[in-house]
C-alpha cells in the first residue's frame, strides 16, 4: 500500500495510474541498470538454481520435502508439455523446458507477492530474449535435423499445391514462420503480464482512494467495490500466471518438435 | 458533484476493445462446442476439427479487421 | 483423416501446432499484402488498394493454414 500514496495525484480528484508511472521504475542505488525488474530477474533466477539445487542435488529414491514438490513440477512438465509435442524425444528436452518453466513461473508469481509486486514479464525484454533464444535454438535444430534448403523448403513450400498459388503463398509462410512467430510468442506473455499488473495497480488504487484518501459516503461503495474486485483479480491473475508459465513453455515445445521433425 | 471520471487518450483503442468482443465470444463457443463434439463423438474428430479450424480462422480474422480498421478508415 | 488408426500423442501435436499457428499466419498474411497494397496506395496517390491488400491478404492466410493443417 505505500507504493500506492506515492502514486497517488495531489490534485482533489481521482486519476488511474499511467503504464509510465507503474513500468516505468528509477534505477536502485544510483547503478543505471539495475533497476527493480532486473533485481527481480536476477533474483527469480537464484530461486530456481537453488531451488533445483536444493531438490536435485541429492535426490532420494523415496522424495521427501522439497524434492517431492519438484517431482510434481517436473511430471506436470513432463507429461503436459514435453510428451505430447516431443514424443520420444521428451527426455532430452526436459531440462530446457523445466528451467523454462520455472523461470517464467516465478518471474510472473512476482507479481502477487506482497511488496514485490512487479511481474517481471511485463517489461518485454524478458520475454522477448528468452523468445529469441529458443527462436535460435529452433532454427539450428531444424537446418540440423532436415538440411539447410531441406528445412525452408518444408517451410515455406508445403507439398501438393498448384505452383502459381505457391508465389501467392510463400512470403506468407516465410514471414508468419520467421518474424511473426517468435514475435508472438514473445508478446502472448508480455501482454498478458502488462494488462494483469495494470489491472490489479487500477483496483487497487480505487479501493486505496475512495477508502483511506477521500472518505465519502457515496464513495465508500465504490472503494468497497474496488477491494472486493481486486481481491477476485488477484486469484484471477494467479491462474494467468501459471497458464502463461505453462503456454510459454508448450510453445517452446512445439517450436522445438516442429525443427526436429518436418510436417507431413 | 464536479467531474468524476473522464476518458482521455486514444479512441481507436476503445474502437478495439468493443470489435474485440464478438471474435471473443466468437472463438469461445468454437472451442467450447467443438471439444464437447470430440468428446460426444470421438470417432468423428477429424471433420470437428477441420471445422473448428475453419471457423476459428474465419473468427480470428475479424479480430484482426478490427485491429487494422482505424488505419484503413485514417485513409480513407 | 488419411490413416484409419488414430495417435493420440502426434493428433494432439498437430491439432495444437494448427491452432497456435493460425493468429501469426493471419497476421503474416495482412502485413505482406496490406504492406503491398499500402505501398501501391502512396505510389498511385490513392487509397483502395490497402483494404483490398488486408482482405486478400486475410484469405490467403486463412487457406494457407488450411491447406498446411486442415486435411
Amino acid at each position: 500500500m505505500s507504493a500506492l500514496t506515492v502514486l497517488a495525484p495531489p490534485g482533489g480528484e481521482f486519476r488511474a495510474p499511467t503504464p509510465d508511472e507503474l513500468f516505468n521504475l528509477g534505477p536502485i542505488a544510483g547503478i543505471a541498470w539495475l533497476t527493480k525488474p532486473v533485481l527481480l530477474a536476477i533474483l527469480s533466477s537464484i530461486l530456481v538454481i537453488g531451488f533445483c539445487w536444493a531438490a536435485f542435488a541429492k535426490p532420494k529414491l523415496v522424495p521427501r520435502g522439497v524434492q517431492n514438490v519438484a517431482e510434481y513440477g517436473y511430471m506436470f512438465v513432463r507429461d503436459q508439455v514435453a510428451r505430447p509435442f516431443l514424443g520420444k524425444d521428451a527426455d532430452r528436452w526436459m531440462g530446457l523446458l523445466v528451467s523454462v518453466f520455472f523461470l517464467v513461473l516465478v518471474w510472473n508469481i512476482m507479481g502477487v507477492i506482497p511488496f514485490i509486486q512487479f511481474p517481471v514479464a511485463s517489461h518485454i525484454a524478458f520475454p522477448f530474449v528468452l523468445a529469441l533464444s529458443i527462436y535460435a535454438l529452433k532454427i539450428y535444430l531444424g537446418v540440423k535435423h532436415q538440411g539447410g534448403i531441406g528445412y525452408f523448403k518444408n517451410m515455406m513450400f508445403p507439398p501438393g499445391l498448384p505452383k502459381p498459388i505457391y508465389l501467392l503463398l510463400a512470403p506468407i509462410e516465410f514471414l508468419s514462420n520467421m518474424i511473426i512467430a517468435p514475435f508472438t510468442h514473445a508478446v502472448r506473455l508480455f501482454a498478458n503480464m502488462f494488462a494483469g499488473h495494470m489491472l490489479l495497480a487500477f483496483f487497487s488504487m480505487v479501493g486505496f482512494w475512495f477508502l483511506f484518501e477521500k472518505l465519502t459516503l457515496p464513495g465508500s461503495t465504490i472503494g468497497l467495490l474496488g477491494v472486493v474486485m481486486t481481491i477476485i483479480l488477484t486469484g484471477f491473475e494467479m491462474f494467468i500466471q501459471f497458464l502463461q508459465a505453462f503456454l510459454f513453455a508448450m510453445l517452446a515445445a512445439m517450436y522445438i518438435g516442429g525443427a526436429l521433425h518436418a510436417e507431413h | 458533484m464536479g467531474l468524476l471520471a473522464e476518458v482521455s487518450g486514444n479512441v481507436t483503442a476503445i474502437g478495439y476493445g468493443l470489435a474485440a468482443i464478438g471474435p471473443g465470444i466468437g472463438v469461445g463457443i468454437i472451442f467450447g462446442q467443438g471439444v464437447q463434439a470430440i468428446a460426444r463423438q470421438p470417432e468423428a474428430y477429424g471433420l470437428i476439427r477441420q471445422n473448428m479450424l475453419l471457423g476459428f480462422v474465419l473468427t480470428e480474422a475479424l479480430a484482426l479487421i478490427g485491429l487494422v480498421a482505424p488505419f484503413i478508415f485514417q485513409a480513407l | 483423416m488419411s490413416e484409419q488408426e488414430r495417435r493420440p500423442e502426434t493428433d494432439g501435436r498437430d491439432f495444437a501446432d494448427a491452432m497456435w499457428s493460425v493468429p501469426s499466419y493471419l497476421l503474416a498474411g495482412m502485413a505482406v499484402y496490406g504492406g503491398i497494397g499500402w505501398l501501391l496506395d502512396r505510389w498511385l496517390d490513392m487509397s483502395a488498394f490497402f483494404p483490398i491488400g488486408i482482405v486478400l491478404g486475410l484469405v490467403l492466410a486463412g487457406y494457407a493454414v488450411y491447406r498446411r493443417h486442415g486435411r
